[in-house]
């Protein structure tokens, strides 16, 4: 297969290329961390807390110890030096308490590891562990966010008694004025429920220490090799440039794996102690209570507007359930939302505050869209209510207020700019896929007939591209080495660390075209901290927008280097580089792209003020975030007897700039809206009073599953970025922002006739079942 | 979780009441129970095995009887914990003559915590109602 194209006319961007790294995928021979096996390697199961809340009076590990198999046990005291568990988030006043690796004296929510097992094999590893006495003593908990904030509340952490991590407040334009000028104030209380985000491939570690040379190797299913590896080594007191991390084959993230985690420390710890490789593989139970919840917000809005629908003013109060402790970005989501709180409108009056409060529960965090979703489904929902109180089409009340073409750059009341955009244009185009008018005239003939039928509109925006370096806790550069080899293969060296948005294909498209190379003679690598300079990772679409602009620059430099060598050999001053050859404008004579490549590396000659060799490296700062838009469109049918959603038609439309490749935006689209419908419909981590996580297993927590989807149509405008040369905006998560707030918006719609105004999420048939029973007797 | 029901058992209160707190007829008549032993006064170590859903697994446990007002009401607290996780409960035990026997009402309270609760929760309420009603069929028998 691979063979240079010597001639190379067409296109790769923009064409609908399938997935280069699907092969191996659907042949089950990629490999993940559970595939890295090593000579002497042992195993560790780490027993965990099943109390929320508790002292531990003692822990006896001498069973275990003996068990044969078992090479050693470790408890928070052999590790409490080792260090803690880190948060990159900084807010002023913010409290962070101590997050241990292991359990010292108490526990703080379940699924608290309170000790390691070590053995030559996994299953000794968890009969090891449930040979450990714990002796707790339990205490009250509270797993409630509103509940932890009422005075008398369990303090989570005992030296803050109010349970309040930190408090957020920021404010724009006169929002005072706004509402007391306005003709009409709507206020709601909107739940964004607790999710997990279930990503297929849970967790898992291997952790390789060789003393001799001090180096740690550290393979880990992360979204951020370089971040681990820039924390874990300067916790463990390691050399950063001895310290290698690895991201293999990472099978999903979704936000949940940018996190640097206990077990990531623990295992290079345990592995310098015991001078073995040591791997941890989280199970399925330990992921649902130990990888990081999203969401968690009780948000309480209040919105201003003047009669004709133009809105005036935002108050918004959010209460974030931060859960027991922080991972690496856990304050910082719900700020977020504040950024987005204006969706995409005009609005230029705004008031927001946060009370970030801690719970007995597993740590919230970044989960795909990361506190935009929360944000654009409060928006939205207060949108259509406003259109509700004003008796207005939420279409008609969304045009009005949309900010105006000729209004980009727009600054918001929130402190961004907006970078570019026609707001109308895709919801305009949704209306009229779905044809809209001859959908409401359908709704009132089925209203007659008492069908429940709704149409739910959604108008999204989104902060993508994350982002300059000040506006994010690690810096939000990008990295790209691209090494053009002595026989004139590519390869591409990426920051970016991706794991199934598709890069290995869009980044080879980029540079087939950039370089006039064939797209099977690019190979992009990525996730190996040994093999690429450096990279801030993938998370908050930002790969492509970020990563693929450093790309582009380091693109841009190579080119000019074999244009000199290309001039060079062909004795030449004005050539072109097109089509895998170098071309001299004058004389139409031509040296292919292979020969350069060999002449740069053979070095019988340079160019002047020229090195041998094809390669470079940028590091790109991005000017400003991105912000893609969209509408989604959602009719559903609501079943009176059962309570069930039937979604009848789903229309998306994603203005996410220029696409590179539209497969793969539609595959990024699908699963996006996927777990937005989850979340709408379904999806739920509960716990009860006593901090019991409840929903521990697919069993309890409804993943959404491929015969539970509708058929998505669709569309795309396509309004480029001035932020980056590629025009990209980014596409992660836009379908997870667009999906919530469209199918609640539909349901709502559906069930108006029997004076529903709200419905908190997930719209279960049991919920909407009971709502019916009751609205239909009364 | 709360757990309320009620059970006939053909015998006047005072023999009903005796026979509830026998240790013999507790140890045999508690589905799972291993062993049931005397540790004070009103006071037992059980061990006892617990299924449920997928899980299946020992207890370590104590039982309390406390509050007795023969022959008409006492109070029973079970606590246990193992490997799937734990559990706590007590429950006010009622006796009330009825026809030739007693109305043995119970009401009370049940907390998991761990993996039972974590993967077995929807299992609970059934499985506790299951549990009761084997144990009062034994101790009618």
């Amino acid at each position: 297969m691979a063979t240079t194209t010597i001639t190379k006319t067409e296109k790769l961007v923009g064409k609908r290329i399938r997935r280069r790294e699907d092969p191996r995928l659907i042949t089950g021979t990629a490999t993940y961390v559970d595939d890295i096996k090593m000579p002497g390697m042992l195993y560790a199961a780490i027993l965990r807390s099943p109390h929320a809340a508790a002292k531990i009076r003692s822990i006896d590990i001498s069973k275990a110890k003996a068990l044969k198999g078992v090479h050693a046990v470790f408890v928070g005291e052999d590790t409490k030096n080792a260090g803690a568990v880190p948060c990159g988030a900084s807010l002023p006043g913010l409290r962070v308490p101590h997050h241990n690796l292991l359990a010292i004296d108490r526990v703080y929510l379940v699924g608290h590891p309170v000790a390691v097992v070590v053995a030559t094999d996994r299953y000794v590893a968890r009969d090891g562990a449930e040979l450990i006495e714990v002796d707790y003593e339990p205490e009250a908990a509270v797993a409630d966010p509103e509940k932890a904030l009422a005075p008398g509340a369990h303090a989570v952490h005992p030296q803050w008694a109010d349970n309040v991590a930190f408090t957020f407040h920021q404010e724009g334009g006169d929002v005072a004025k706004a509402f007391a000028e306005a003709d009409v104030i709507v206020k709601q209380r909107i739940v964004s429920q607790r999710l997990i985000p279930n990503s297929m491939e849970t967790r898992g570690v291997v952790a390789d220490w060789h003393a001799a040379d001090r180096s740690m190797n550290l393979f880990t299913s992360t979204q951020a090799p370089h971040l681990v590896r820039s924390l874990v080594a300067q916790i463990l007191g390691l050399e950063e440039n001895r310290f290698r991390v690895v991201a293999p084959e990472v099978g999903g993230g979704f936000g949940a794996k940018i996190q640097t985690y206990a077990e990531e420390i623990l295992l290079a710890w345990i592995s310098m102690k015991l001078q073995k490789p040591v791997k941890w593989i989280e199970s399925r139970r330990e992921n649902f209570l130990c990888t990081i919840h999203g969401r968690g917000h009780v948000d309480f809005y209040e919105i201003a507007a003047k009669r004709d629908g133009t809105i005036t003013g935002i108050k918004l109060k959010i209460i974030q359930d931060l859960g027991a402790y922080f991972t690496v970005l856990t304050p910082a989501i719900p700020t977020l939302s504040v950024l987005m709180m204006p969706g995409l409108y005009r609005t230029p009056n705004i008031q927001a505050d946060i009370v970030g409060a801690f719970t007995n529960c597993t740590p919230t965090d970044a989960y795909r869209g990361a506190g935009r979703p929360e944000a654009t489904h409060g928006i939205e929902r207060m949108v259509d209510m406003v259109a509700a109180e004003l008796k207005m089409d939420p279409a008609e009340i969304r045009l009005k207020n949309f900010v105006r073409n000729e209004e980009f750059p727009f600054p918001t009341a929130t402190g961004l700019v907006y970078d570019s955009g026609d707001y109308s244009a895709p919801l305009k185009k949704a209306m009229e896929m779905a044809g809209y008018d001859q959908l409401r005239k359908e709704q009132v003939e089925a209203r007659k007939q008492g069908k429940l039928m709704g149409i739910g509109l959604c108008a999204y925006g989104e902060i993508c591209a994350f982002g300059p370096s000040p506006a994010t806790p690690a810096g939000g550069w990008e990295s790209a080495t691209v090494k053009i080899e002595p026989s004139g293969q590519v390869t591409v060296l990426t920051g970016i660390s991706p794991h199934g948005q598709g890069e290995e294909t869009t980044f080879a498209q980029i540079t087939g075209d950039e370089l006039g190379v064939g797209i099977d003679d690019v190979l992009v690598l990525h996730g190996d901290t040994s093999l690429v300079p450096y990279g801030i990772g993938t998370f908050g679409s930002r790969s492509t927008a970020v990563g693929g602009t450093a790309l582009y620059y380091a693109l841009q430099d190579l080119k000019a280097k074999v244009k000199k060598f290309g001039a060079m050999l062909l004795e030449s001053e004005d050539v072109t580089l097109a089509n895998g050859q170098c071309t001299d404008n004058k004389t139409g004579k031509s040296v292919g792209f292979k020969e350069i490549a060999a002449a740069a590396y053979r070095a019988m000659k340079l160019p002047p003020n020229t090195e041998p060799g094809l390669l470079a490296t940028h590091f790109w700062e991005p000017p400003n975030f991105t912000f893609p838009f969209g509408a989604h469109l959602v009719v559903t049918d609501v079943d009176r007897d059962t309570g069930n959603v039937s979604i009848r038609r789903y229309i998306a439309i994603d203005d996410c700039g220029n696409i590179l490749n539209p497969l793969i935006v539609d595959g990024q689209v699908h699963g996006g809206v996927a777990q937005g419908i989850g979340q709408a419909l379904w999806e739920q981590a509960v716990y009860d009073d006593n901090g019991q996580l409840v929903t521990g297993e697919f069993m309890d927590y409804t993943m959404p599953r491929a015969h539970m989807m509708p058929w998505i149509e669709s569309g795309h405008t396509v309004t480029p970025t001035p932020v980056n040369p590629l025009g990209v905006k980014g596409v992660g998560e836009a379908g997870t922002i667009g999906a919530s707030p469209a199918v609640v918006n539909s349901v709502v719609d559906a069930l108006s006739p029997l004076g529903v105004k709200h419905l908190d999420m997930p719209l279960t048939p049991e919920k909407l079942w009971k709502l019916i029973s009751a609205g239909s007797n009364a | 979780m709360k757990i309320s029901g009620s059970y006939f058992l053909p015998l006047p209160p005072e023999q009903a009441y005796q026979r509830l707190q026998d240790p013999a007829v507790l140890a045999g008549a508690m589905p799972g129970c291993e062993s049931l032993e005397k540790i004070g006064e009103d006071e037992y170590r059980m061990k006892m095995k617990m299924a449920m859903a997928s899980l299946s697994g020992n207890f370590d446990g104590k039982v309390r009887i406390t509050q007795q007002n023969p022959p008409n009401s006492f109070k029973l607290m079970v606590e246990g914990s193992g490997k799937i996780g734990f559990m706590k409960g007590e429950g006010d035990l009622n006796f009330t003559p009825k026809d030739a026997g007693t109305d043995v009402s119970y009401e009370g309270d049940v907390q998991v915590g761990g993996t039972i609760a974590a993967v077995g929760q929807r299992l609970i309420d059934g499985t506790a109602k299951m549990m009761i009603k084997r144990f009062f069929d034994k101790v009618a028998a």
